[in-house]
C-alpha cells in the first residue's frame, strides 16, 4: 500500500477510486499483454475492479438490498475475514465502503428481508452465524435469535453431572466421553464435550472445572438461511426466513414474533436452499445436501418426498422456472425437475466455484451463472452457453441484482480478496442459442419415436419369460457356426484352396487382380516365396474357368526359379465370350510338377463384363 | 425571415431561439438543473423523477433556450437518439457522486456521439459534473477523465462543476453554449 500511496499523493481528492485507478493503471502492461480480460466483452461495461478490499466471503454472504428506502441498493457483505478476526458486515454504497459491523462468529448466510409493514419499506438484515441469527434493522442490532436447543445425550448428561459433584476426575470423564464419541454417537455430543476431547491432557482438568457448573446444551448451527414470503408476493411483502441445520432440520421463522412455525426433518445436512411460493398458499423448498442428494418439500409436509440423487457433491443450486440446476463438483452442470427427473447434463471446461440466478426482470431474461475456476463466468440460457465473462481472478462469490440505482449488476468477490462490479449493457442481447462451437442444435432435437407396438411388447414378454432357453439356443447354434467354421478351414488346408501355402516346404503367397472392363480383361497372378533361403522350382501356374464364358491366353503358366522375398507377376488376357452379363469365379492354382495337387488356390471374382463396342 | 424580425433581434428585443436537449443517467438532475435555470416565478418546488421526457424553455443574456429535458431512466434512453436531430447543443448531465454508474453514463456518450445524427454535426457539448457538494463527488477533472472526454476531437466541449440545488456553476455552462452557439452562427 505504501509503494501506491506515492503515486497517488499529488491526486487533490485521493478518494479509494482514485487510489484504484492508480492501482489498475499500474496493472496495465499485464493487462494489455492479455487484452481480453474485460474489454473483450460487448455485454457488460467493467464498472470497478478493487483486488485489494480483503473480501473473503461467499455467495451465500453477499446481499443487495435498497436498505434506506431511497432507491439506492447497498451491497451488503458478511466478510468471513480470516476465519477468526476480522469478522465483518460491511455495508457498501456504491464502491465505497458506508459501514461496517462487527459479527462474533464466522457467518454462514446473509438474508435481507421485510419484517413489517412500517414506512418507510426498509428491510432488515439477517446474518446467520452459528446457532444465532443476528437481525439489523436500519444497520443496528435489532433482535437476536436463537435456535431451539436439542436433547443432550443422557449418558453425556450423567457423566458431567459426576464431574460436577467430583465423583469420577477428569481422566475418567475423558475415557468416557472418548467411547461415546467412538460408538458412532459423535454428531449428538454437545459442543463444551467435543471441545473438551480436543484439549491437550494438560488443559482437561482447567477446562473441566471452569465449565462443569453450567448447565449442559446442545445446540446445533445453521448451516444455510433463505427467505420465504408469507402471504402476498409482492417485491416488499413481509418473508419468513427459511434456515438449514447441521442437526437435518428446516425450520421456517415467522418474521415478527420469530418463532418457529414449522419445522421439517432431512435425511442428511442441508447445504443450499431454494424456495418458491408463498408460506401461507403453497411453497415448495429445494434442498440439496450434504450425502450428495436433492431433496424437494411442500407445504404441509414434515419429511422430503423426492429425491434426486447426484454423479457428484453439489457445489450451487439454483432453479430455473420449473426446474433445478445444479453444479456439481466433477465439472458437469445438470438440471432435473423439481419431481428429479434429469433433463440435460453439461461437462464445464473447469471446475465450478459458485453459481448465481441471473433475472433480468426488465428485460425478462432469465439465465444461470456459474464461476468457474478458470477465471471466467459462464451464462447459461437453458444448456445453451449464451456468454463468458473473462475476470483477473477465481470468483468465489456472485450476485447479480440491482445495485445502486443500476438493474442489471454483477458483484463479485475473487479468491484473493478483490472485489469486482460490472453492469449489463443498456442494449445488450442474449442469443437465444449456443455461442460455443459444437454439434448443430439439429443433433438435439428429440426424434418423434413412434409408440411401442403390441407385437414389440409381446417379444419383450418373450424374451423375458424365455430367456434361459434363447440363451441356451443362441449357444447351441453358436457352437455350430464355429465347428462348421473350423471344419471348412480343415478342409481348406487339406485341399490347399488358401493363397498362402499351408507346406512348409512350399512357402508360397499367391495375390491375383484383374484389369479392365470387358470383354477383355488382363489377369496378373503375383507370386511370392516367402522363405528366408530356399528358391522354388519347377512350379506351374494353371486356370479352372467355364469356357463357355472365358477364353484365356495362356491356360498354363511355366514358373521360373523363385528367388526368395521377390514378387513376380504372371499376366495372361481373359476373353469374356458370352453376351450375358453374368461373371463367374476363375480358380487359380499353383501346382509342382508330377503333383496333382494343387499347393495353393486362388478364387479369382471376375466383374461383369461390359457389352462389345463394335465400331 | 421578416425584416421585423432581423430589426427586432439586432434591437435586442426578440431573442434568437435553440434548441437543447438534455441528457444523462437518472437520478443525475437533469431536470433540477434545467428547473433552476428556469425564471424564479416559474420554478417547481419538488422535482419528481421525468417520464419519458418534458419540454422547458428559459433564456439567457441573447438566447431563448428550448430543452428537451429527456428521461435518464433505462428504460427511456433509447427515447433519446429521436431527438438528436434538432438539437444545436446537447448538455449531458453526470452525476460525479455516483462512481459506480461513470461507467455507464460513458457507454451511453459513446452510443450519443457515435449516432448518425451527432456524428456528421460540429455540435457543442455540455458536461454538468452535478452534485459537487457531496463529500464522496469527484472533481470536473477527474470526471472527464474517467468519462474519456479528451478523446473527443471533432465537437467543441465542456465541462464544469456544478449543484443544481443551489444553481452554482450553472450560468458558467449556459454563457459557454451562448458562446459556441453565437460563434457558430458568424
Amino acid at each position: 500500500m505504501d509503494l501506491f500511496d506515492e503515486d497517488v499523493g499529488n491526486i487533490s481528492q485521493p478518494s479509494p477510486i482514485a487510489l484504484v485507478e492508480a492501482k489498475r493503471e499500474r496493472r496495465q502492461p499485464r493487462n494489455q499483454s492479455k487484452p481480453a480480460s474485460h474489454e473483450g466483452n460487448a455485454k457488460w461495461l467493467h464498472a470497478h475492479y478493487d483486488p485489494y478490499s480483503t473480501l473473503y466471503t461467499f455467495s451465500s454472504c453477499i446481499a443487495l438490498a435498497d436498505l434506506h428506502g431511497d432507491g439506492d441498493n447497498k451491497l451488503i457483505i458478511a466478510n468471513l475475514g480470516t476465519g477468526k478476526y476480522d469478522m465483518k458486515l460491511k455495508v457498501y454504497k456504491g464502491t465505497t465502503l458506508m459501514t461496517e459491523n462487527t459479527i462474533i462468529d464466522l457467518p454462514t448466510a446473509v438474508c435481507t428481508f421485510f419484517m413489517d409493514t412500517h414506512d418507510p419499506r426498509t428491510p432488515a438484515v439477517a446474518v446467520a452465524s452459528g446457532p444465532y441469527i443476528y437481525v439489523y434493522k436500519n444497520l443496528r442490532p435489532y433482535f437476536k435469535f436463537t435456535l431451539p436447543p436439542l436433547d443432550v445425550n443422557p449418558v453425556e448428561q450423567d457423566l458431567w453431572n459426576q464431574a460436577k459433584e467430583d465423583k469420577i476426575d477428569v481422566q475418567v470423564l475423558k475415557e468416557m466421553l472418548e467411547s461415546l464419541r467412538a460408538d458412532g454417537s459423535e454428531g449428538t455430543l454437545t459442543v463444551r464435550s467435543l471441545r473438551f476431547l480436543m484439549l491437550d491432557p494438560e488443559d482437561m482438568p482447567t477446562f473441566a472445572n471452569l465449565h462443569k457448573h453450567s448447565p449442559l446444551k446442545r445446540q446445533t448451527v445453521i448451516t444455510c438461511m433463505t427467505t420465504l414470503k408469507k402471504s402476498h408476493s409482492e417485491e416488499d411483502a413481509i418473508s419468513c426466513l427459511v434456515i438449514g441445520t447441521e442437526s437435518k432440520d428446516i425450520y421456517i421463522l415467522d418474521p415478527e414474533a420469530f418463532t418457529v412455525l414449522t419445522k421439517m426433518v432431512l435425511p442428511s445436512v442441508p447445504v443450499f436452499l431454494d424456495v418458491t411460493g408463498l408460506y401461507d398458499v403453497e411453497f415448495r423448498i429445494v434442498v440439496s445436501c450434504r450425502n450428495g442428494n436433492i431433496y424437494s418439500l411442500k407445504k404441509g409436509s414434515k419429511a422430503p418426498k423426492y429425491s434426486i440423487e447426484l454423479s457428484s457433491q453439489p457445489v450451487g443450486l439454483q432453479r430455473m422456472g420449473k426446474n433445478v440446476v445444479v453444479g456439481c463438483m466433477d465439472q458437469t452442470l445438470q438440471c432435473y425437475t423439481t419431481k428429479g427427473k434429469r433433463l440435460w447434463v453439461l461437462t464445464l471446461p473447469a471446475n465450478v466455484m459458485t453459481m448465481e440466478l441471473m433475472d433480468y426482470k426488465s428485460r425478462g431474461f432469465k439465465a444461470i451463472m456459474v464461476a468457474l475456476d478458470n477465471c471466467e463466468v459462464h451464462v447459461y440460457n437453458e444448456k445453451y452457453l449464451v456468454n463468458t465473462i473473462k475476470t483477473e481472478d477465481i470468483v468465489t462469490g456472485m450476485k447479480f441484482g440491482r445495485f445502486g440505482r443500476e438493474d442489471g449488476a454483477l458483484v463479485m468477490t475473487t479468491k484473493g480478496g478483490g472485489l469486482i462490479v460490472k453492469i449489463l449493457k443498456r442494449n445488450s442481447v442474449f442469443e437465444e442459442k449456443d455461442s460455443r462451437p459444437g454439434p448443430p442444435a439439429a443433433q438435439n432435437q428429440k426424434l418423434n419415436i413412434p409408440k411401442k407396438t403390441k407385437l414389440f411388447v409381446d417379444q419383450t414378454m418373450r424374451e423375458r419369460e424365455n430367456a434361459v432357453t434363447m440363451h441356451r439356443m443362441f449357444q447351441r447354434d453358436l457352437y455350430r457356426l464355429r465347428l462348421d467354421a473350423a471344419r471348412s478351414y480343415v478342409k481348406a488346408l487339406e485341399t490347399s484352396m488358401t493363397p498362402m501355402s499351408a507346406d512348409p516346404l512350399e512357402p508360397l503367397k499367391l495375390s491375383a487382380t484383374v484389369n479392365g472392363i470387358g470383354p477383355s480383361f488382363k489377369l496378373t497372378v503375383n507370386l511370392q516365396n516367402t522363405s528366408s533361403a530356399t528358391p522354388s522350382i519347377n512350379l506351374l501356374i494353371t486356370f479352372q474357368y467355364d469356357e463357355k464364358l472365358y477364353q484365356l491366353q495362356r491356360s498354363s503358366i511355366k514358373v521360373p526359379l523363385l528367388v526368395p522375398g521377390l514378387n513376380y507377376a504372371f499376366q495372361t488376357l481373359v476373353e469374356c465370350i458370352s453376351d450375358k452379363a453374368i461373371a463367374d469365379t476363375i480358380k487359380v492354382f499353383v501346382l509342382r510338377k508330377g503333383k496333382s495337387m494343387p499347393i495353393i488356390t486362388g478364387n479369382i471374382n471376375m466383374p461383369v463384363s461390359e457389352a462389345q463396342v463394335v465400331v | 425571415m421578416g425584416f421585423f424580425d432581423t430589426l427586432a433581434r439586432w434591437l435586442g428585443m426578440k431573442k434568437k431561439e435553440v434548441n437543447v436537449i438534455c441528457v444523462g443517467l437518472d437520478n443525475s438532475g437533469k431536470t433540477t438543473i434545467i428547473n433552476q435555470l428556469k425564471p424564479q416565478n416559474a420554478q417547481q418546488s419538488d422535482i419528481v423523477p421525468t417520464i419519458g421526457f418534458t419540454v422547458e424553455k428559459f433564456a439567457s443574456a441573447s438566447l431563448s433556450f428550448t430543452v428537451f429535458d429527456m428521461s435518464g431512466q433505462g428504460r427511456y434512453r433509447n427515447l433519446w437518439e429521436h431527438y438528436y436531430k434538432d438539437a444545436q447543443a446537447i448538455i449531458f448531465v453526470i452525476d460525479s457522486s455516483d462512481k459506480l454508474r461513470m461507467v455507464v453514463a460513458k457507454d451511453e456518450l459513446e452510443q450519443l456521439l457515435n449516432n448518425q445524427d451527432i456524428l456528421s454535426k460540429r455540435i457543442p457539448i455540455l458536461f454538468y459534473a452535478n452534485k459537487m457538494d457531496m463529500k464522496e463527488s469527484l472533481s470536473a477533472v477527474k470526471v472527464s477523465q474517467m468519462m474519456g472526454l479528451e478523446t473527443i476531437k471533432d465537437k467543441p466541449w465542456h465541462i464544469c462543476a456544478s449543484n443544481a440545488i443551489t444553481g452554482e456553476g450553472l450560468p458558467e455552462g449556459v454563457e459557454w453554449v451562448t458562446d459556441q452557439i453565437r460563434s457558430m452562427k458568424k
